[in-house]
């Protein structure tokens, strides 16, 4: 407390805090409206796995319903047009099953009706080999919501005998080095790794103080607390929509453990890639 | 912290970065591809030719543009900046040849460019423009001139350069490539130009663009057919060497 030159007494601000007992009465003030809100905002923004098929929801996590040996995510717009071309058409996946959430990034404010562009993660596993599952992720997952993904899909105490395979693409000015971003050799591919993932990495490790965010970065934490061996490729590019050379740039994965037999057709996949670039390209006029 | 100093243009970052600066050459690689070469007695400009839409006239979608009979530049970048760069440029040309009764030098022009985006960079309120300029020509005296302006406002000379998306591939051809030899022979230069193109272009010959000028010439654009032709040749003679390569190795 400490007194003006007006006679006014004026309470100083304090770095150490507001004293405990003001503290408490304000914060505890709630009107009921505003739980309601709160509780509508949290309906809103729920993630709810569900069947493709029959629109209804999965009453466990993903993996405790179905036994997995090997999980490849693919978030990103890159990653996924690289796992469709490469992987999706080389054998017969089924659709198990799709997550679908809102966060203010879609698009639309109609949480019912969303687009499954926008905002569904879809799940496949391979007929032949049921416990081979695969992730296309091209909608983002907000901070809240990722606990929530992880909870439905992994569930809360997941299997330790799988392998989880991430990929993913950032812009390249997010890259720290000491060199100029000028002269890297963009798109590049870095890994980051559990410490229970023993298989050698396609490519070299992200150095420090680089990090990783969102979901990715979301899976690979919880894969390193529950001890689950997994893999995040990360592919740095300068060129963040969809984009020929760095969906390209992550083909030396292909060389890995976790994608043998996965792979049959290389060539017929690149042609796959060509035409999936041509029809999603959007003719923009801003740069010549 | 390169968010707290990437709001304004004319704050410097605590170690020295313009950050707008750094930024508008990223805007830079996202145009495609232009290769400019300096001969001994032409200059050769080769581009990417963006894909058009359908329904647009692909006359109106231009990268290599005259400045004055004698001097051309290709861009690389946004093409709005581009086009008021190029207009102000223009003007300036004319206006010299107004004022002192002779046509602008190809390093006269490009410093007026150089310096009209300069001060792009040094002024609140405004942006730097986001296009980097391969600007070719002769002047009286018949030597051949090359120059490359990008976003800060630096100009230099240089034998051969590339801009533009994969720009950093082109260059590193044209540094193993580019020989007195090679660039002797006016065709040879054209050919080393396509060739270069090549590597990073998709699709082939369809998408080049191609301007040259000789020496007390006007500037000849290349048709389509003409690269069609010069792209043949070249496949021609990458398939011989390869043969005789392989004659070698056996």
């Amino acid at each position: 407390m400490a007194a003006t030159f007006f006679g006014e007494v004026v309470k100083a601000p304090c770095r150490a805090g507001t004293e405990d007992e003001d503290e408490e009465e304000e914060g505890r003030r709630e009107t009921p409206e505003d739980r309601e809100v709160r509780r509508q905002l949290a309906r809103k923004r729920e993630v709810r796995l569900l069947r493709r098929q029959t629109k209804t929801s999965l009453e466990v996590s993903l993996l405790e319903k179905y036994p997995c040996s090997k999980f490849i995510i693919a978030i990103g717009n890159n990653a996924v047009a690289f796992l469709s071309s490469f992987v999706t058409n080389s054998g017969v996946w089924e659709e198990v099953g799709c997550a679908k959430l809102w966060n203010e990034w879609c698009r639309t404010t109609d949480t019912i009706h969303l687009s499954p562009t926008e905002a569904f993660c879809v799940f496949y596993h391979l007929k032949s080999n049921p416990s081979v599952f695969l992730c296309q992720c091209s909608c983002y997952v907000a901070e809240d919501q990722q606990y929530q993904w992880l909870e439905k899909v992994f569930g809360s105490c997941p299997r330790k005998n799988m392998q989880i395979t991430i990929l993913t693409s950032r812009h390249v000015t997010e890259y720290k080095t000491s060199e100029s971003t000028g002269s890297l050799p963009s798109p590049f591919l870095k890994a980051l790794k559990t410490q229970n993932f023993r298989d050698p990495v396609c490519c070299s490790l992200l150095e420090q103080p680089n990090i990783v965010h969102d979901l990715p970065a979301a899976v690979l934490s919880y894969c390193q607390v529950w001890k689950i061996p997994a893999v995040l490729y990360l592919c740095y590019t300068d060129v963040m929509k969809l984009d020929l050379i760095t969906v390209e740039a992550f083909k030396p994965i292909l060389s890995s453990r976790t994608f043998k037999g996965l792979v049959k057709n290389i060539p017929q996949s690149t042609e796959m890639l060509k035409k999936l670039m041509t029809t999603n390209e959007i003719q923009s006029n801003i740069y010549t | 912290m390169a968010s707290r100093y990437d709001r304004a243009i004319t704050v410097f970052s605590p170690d020295g970065h313009l950050f707008q600066v750094e930024y508008a050459q990223e805007a830079v690689k996202k145009g495609s591809t232009a290769v400019g070469i300096r001969g001994t007695n032409i200059v050769v400009l080769g581009v990417e030719k963006k894909s058009v839409a359908k329904l647009q006239d692909e006359r109106t979608v231009r990268k290599i543009c005259a400045l004055d009979d004698h001097v051309c530049m290709a861009f690389a970048g946004l093409t709005a900046d581009a086009r008021v760069v190029i207009n102000r440029a223009r003007v300036e040309c004319q206006s010299h040849k107004l004022t002192v009764e002779d046509p602008v030098t190809v390093e006269y022009i490009t410093r007026f460019i150089a310096t009209l985006k300069q001060k792009y960079t040094q002024s609140n309120g405004r942006r730097p423009f986001g296009i980097s300029a391969l600007i070719v020509g002769f002047d009286d005296d018949g030597i051949p001139r090359l120059y490359q302006t990008d976003p800060s406002g630096t100009y230099h000379a240089w034998k051969a350069n590339a801009i533009g998306r994969s720009a950093k591939t082109v260059r590193e051809f044209l540094e193993k490539n580019y020989t007195e030899d090679a660039i002797a022979d006016d065709d040879e230069a054209i050919k080393l130009a396509i060739r270069a193109l090549l590597e990073v272009v998709q699709s082939g010959g369809k998408n080049i663009e191609l301007a040259i000028i000789r020496r007390n010439q006007p500037l000849k654009m290349f048709s389509a057919k003409e690269i069609e032709l010069q792209v043949t040749e070249i496949e021609k003679e990458k398939e011989e060497a390869e043969k005789k390569k392989s004659k070698k190795s056996i």
